[in-house]
């Protein structure tokens, strides 16, 4: 396994050769080869052979699927503030590892991205990186629920959305004036959904497993309230929103009425929640709390159900990186969260394509086109002209996933022990092979 | 070498393990009743008392037990309240273990915490107490006593009283009652049976009164009015209304019912004072300190299990 | 288990009882002071026949009562046994003559495990031992008062004893392992 040097700008010249190239907007693929010359891609046709006296890099992709880059729109890269995670240099290494190109990440750092110098602090990074990092702008200061950020300056700034992340406006009325207000700047909300009334103390999926378990539950009603209410607010605000982590049957069954009803609303969910059901609780294993909790079979088996059907627009890993120490306590005292940028291609496919019989071009438009479009963002399709983000998948893998597998600093994946298909060869961002699993 | 013998719970036994310890448990309960109360049974084993949560009933119970059987037992008592909560409790584990012990007994208040340092322990562990989660031995010594008072489990009736929600005798009982085939009903309002309850298929009454001249055990649980999560309750006076036994109910009861309560006691809420002195008259309708008793017999025949 | 031979048939053992019943009396001068004591399981039923021989010998009513030795074994650091039976002793033993019964002498630990268990009820005037089969090997300075059969054997053997109470008939065999 490499890793590009993320410091070093210079462009390479690239050739994709004999691979199946998807293309997840039209869900479609065809064979044919690629040319990438100063980061953006200059050529696709079959049987390409590139121009005397340059030097290429060639990348044979003969039985290898080439998709447009994955973009990832929920990840907690913990820069500023708890680097002992996370930080911006080791969450894009594990990006790159997971295929995925872009990434939009949420402000509940520390301090919360709520100001312009920490929106910029992020873009720096970005750029240093030659990786495209996204950033979210807090909707209240301080992630507090009780005074608005800047919206016009953030954006400005290049804050891509709004969200809360983590925490959730409480206040209607609050959010109300949220949403009209961030029409005027055309911006998007990116919603964690809980009423904290019925999240409470709240540990895991409040059902038979809650039960038996003796582990406080967290009612699907924490969702499903407020996105009712915020479904009802944004269609009269004429606000853009979009639900994220999206863990219960009925929130799935309310976004796609609203979308019906002409609410300008989209939404994603995670690859634990389309992945598990509560039953995976009985080993009372710490990298299962996750927030929303992992829901019952009907509940996972209507995400799957909107999925299909278009009503979920995009899966994001909600990767959330914590300290061992954070985990290895008991299951009350273990903090909510998983990490998910390097299982967000192999999850999914394992799922949605062997048991749900998905056809590639949807999953992969599920983790590149769909997100991208949501945030807005360059990416998501490979084109003459575009900048090259592309991600090389071999199919035909499949592996028990261990902690020694993880590039990430964090190691609390709920997907440890699982056997998971599929594999990332290459990635190449920004015209550049960032990595290469060999 | 076999698995070592944790008790965590007691789903993984049979309905035939269960009798054959219920049935085992005599000769224990019949060196309670000896002048020397005393056998080398466990001599040279070491056990240790690990409570992360305050208990002096469960604790002492424990202790008692492993001295009838000669083993020696160290209490360990630990505050969980500092700040670096898991690793102090890890640490304590990791030291504990060192000291080359046979078996620990650990209680603690958060909900299958124990399964974890069950993994981690070379010796059986035995639950006494998980958080909301389980409290096997309390279910034993509760199935022991109502075995001991009819001649067959199959079928008797019985009705938990109480805060189901938050009980982890409530949860044992219910499922190691169900288990051996017995009638189970919860008396219980709606704040304080978990969500969608029919899972655990048993019963559901509101009050006492629905039952009271049918049951032939009824479990009063402890209620811990002070409890945060005991706020959705309106109060007191509505709980005696609907839920305490008083003098006027424990008259309905069937001839050779009797009545059980984990302890202590909150007298006057659950159970009231009249109910309460009809122990002394010897009615025996009221087993409460029969299950004590009882509860050291299991617990000698529960580590003798373990160590065996 | 193979069966090699048997040892005694029904109509021995029943011979094998009554005489021990008669030499137990004789050096006990009477019954009036005897208890029978059988060590779980086959002790017990062995210990029952000899009291009620005795009993329709004097014409007397005398008290058993049963020990179970696994809380008393002296093997604890190996394996403990989890196979427990019922003690009943719900008399007073202090002062009486107790007739300790059991089917087979081997090493004697078993022996040694019931005379501390028996202390533990209080303080006997004697205790004697009987046994159906006395098979050799001691480890222990133990000897039975009365011996049903003195029965040489190897330590590759093993003597089985079957009682109608328990099994479908009265028979001692020996058995290769």
């Amino acid at each position: 396994m490499e890793f590009g040097n993320l410091r070093l700008a210079e462009k390479e010249n690239i050739v994709i050769k004999n691979g199946c190239i998807i293309n997840p907007q039209t869900l479609d693929k065809f064979e044919a080869d690629i040319l990438i010359s100063g980061g953006k891609i200059k050529e696709i046709k079959k049987n390409l052979v590139p121009g005397p006296g340059d030097a290429f890099k060639e990348i044979n992709a003969e039985g290898l699927y080439v998709c447009p880059g994955f973009t990832d729109m929920h990840v907690h890269l913990r820069e500023p503030g708890n680097d002992g995670e996370e930080d911006i240099n080791s969450g894009v290494k594990s990006a790159l590892r997971g295929g995925i190109t872009s990434i939009a990440c949420m402000p509940n750092t520390d301090p919360v991205l709520d100001s312009q110098h920490l929106i910029n602090y992020i873009k720096l990074k970005s750029k240093e990186l030659n990786f495209n990092i996204y950033p979210v702008a807090a909707i209240t200061k301080d992630l507090s629920g009780e005074k608005l950020s800047e919206f016009g300056l953030l954006k400005s700034s290049g804050a891509v959305a709004f969200s809360d992340d983590g925490r959730c406006v409480q206040n209607a009325r609050l959010m109300y004036e949220a949403m009209k207000y961030a029409t005027q700047f055309n911006a998007l909300f990116i919603l964690h959904e809980e009423d904290y009334s019925f999240s409470g103390s709240g540990l895991v999926n409040e059902g038979y497993y809650s039960a038996m378990l003796g582990l406080e539950g967290i009612s699907c009603f924490s969702e499903d309230l407020m996105v009712a209410r915020d479904i009802m607010l944004a269609k009269a605000a004429g606000a853009r929103i979009h639900i994220t982590h999206v863990s219960s049957a009925k929130t799935v069954d309310m976004i796609a009425k609203a979308k019906n009803d002409g609410v300008n609303i989209t939404c994603d969910t995670t690859c634990e929640h389309l992945f598990f059901n509560d039953s995976c609780l009985t080993g009372y294993d710490t990298n299962f709390k996750i927030k929303p909790p992992i829901r019952s079979e009907a509940d996972r088996m209507a995400i799957i159900k909107g999925l299909r059907q278009g009503t979920i627009d995009a899966i994001a890993s909600d990767h959330a990186p914590h300290l061992l120490s954070e985990k290895n306590v008991s299951f009350k005292e273990a903090a909510f969260g998983s990490i998910g940028l390097e299982t967000l291609f192999k999850a999914s496919f394992s799922k949605l394509f062997f048991e749900e019989k998905f056809s590639i071009e949807k999953i992969i438009s599920l983790i590149s086109y769909n997100p991208a479009k949501i945030l807005n963002i360059e990416g998501g399709a490979i084109e003459t002209g575009r900048i090259a983000n592309i991600s090389i998948i071999d199919t035909s893998c499949e592996n028990i996933y261990k902690s020694d597998d993880i590039i990430s600093r964090s190691k609390n994946s709920s997907f440890l022990g699982q056997n998971l298909k599929g594999e990332i060869k290459y990635t190449i961002a920004n015209g550049k092979v960032m990595f290469i699993n060999n | 070498m076999d698995e070592k013998k944790d008790i965590l719970s007691l789903d993984k036994f049979s309905v035939k393990e269960i009798n054959d310890l219920l049935e085992k448990t005599d000769s224990f309960a019949e060196i309670l009743k000896r002048d020397v109360k005393k056998v080398p049974a466990l001599r040279g084993k070491t056990i240790i008392n690990l409570f992360f949560e305050p208990s002096t009933r469960t604790k002492v119970s424990f202790e008692i037990a492993a001295k009838r059987l000669s083993a020696d037992l160290i209490n360990f008592s630990e505050s969980s309240s500092s700040l670096k909560k898991g690793e102090s409790e890890i640490d304590t584990l990791k030291t504990i273990n060192a000291m080359k012990v046979d078996l620990i007994i650990i209680r603690h208040s958060d909900s299958g915490y124990i399964n974890y340092f069950a993994d981690a322990l070379p010796v059986p562990v035995i639950n006494a107490g998980d958080g909301k989660h389980e409290h096997p031995t309390q279910a034993l010594l509760d199935l022991y006593t109502i075995y001991k008072s009819f001649p067959g489990l199959t079928g008797l009736k019985i009705g938990i009283v109480g805060d189901i929600l938050n009980s982890r005798v409530a949860r044992s009982d219910i499922k190691l009652f169900k288990k051996m085939g017995m009638d189970v009903t919860v008396i219980a309002p709606s704040m304080l049976i978990p969500e969608n309850f029919s899972f655990f298929d048993v019963k559901i009454a509101a009050g006492i009164d629905e039952v009271i001249s049918e049951v032939d055990v009824l479990y009063m649980l402890r209620m811990q009015f002070e409890r945060q999560d005991k706020k959705y309750y309106p109060s007191i006076s509505e709980y005696n209304k609907f839920l305490s036994l008083d003098l006027p109910r424990f008259n309905m009861m069937k001839t050779g019912s009797i009545i059980m309560h984990p302890g202590p006691v909150n007298t006057g809420l659950e159970i009231s004072s009249e109910v309460m002195e009809m122990e002394e008259s010897g009615k025996g309708k009221i087993k409460i300190n029969t299950q004590v008793t009882n509860g050291v017999a299991v617990r000698m025949a529960v580590l003798y299990y373990a160590l065996s | 288990m193979r069966e090699k031979a048997t040892v005694l048939n029904a109509d021995d053992i029943e011979r094998i009882i009554k005489r021990i019943s008669h030499e137990i009396v004789e050096r006990n001068k009477g019954s009036e002071n005897l208890i029978f004591i059988g060590i779980q399981k086959k002790g017990v039923p062995l210990a029952k026949r000899i009291k009620e021989s005795i009993e329709s010998i004097s014409d007397s009513e005398l008290k058993l009562g049963k020990l179970d030795i696994s809380f008393y074994r002296d093997d604890v650091n190996e394996k403990i046994k989890s196979d427990v039976s019922i003690t009943e002793i719900p008399f007073e033993i202090k002062g009486k003559d107790i007739i300790l019964v059991d089917d087979v002498l081997f090493t004697g630990r078993t022996i040694r495990a019931a005379l501390d268990a028996i202390m533990d009820f209080g303080r006997p005037q004697s205790i004697q031992l009987v046994v159906l089969i006395d098979r050799g090997h001691r480890e222990l300075p133990i000897r039975a008062d009365y011996v049903g059969k003195n029965l040489p054997t190897s330590l590759n053997e093993f003597v089985e004893v079957k009682l109608s109470e328990t099994d479908d008939e009265d028979k001692v065999s020996i058995c290769w392992i």
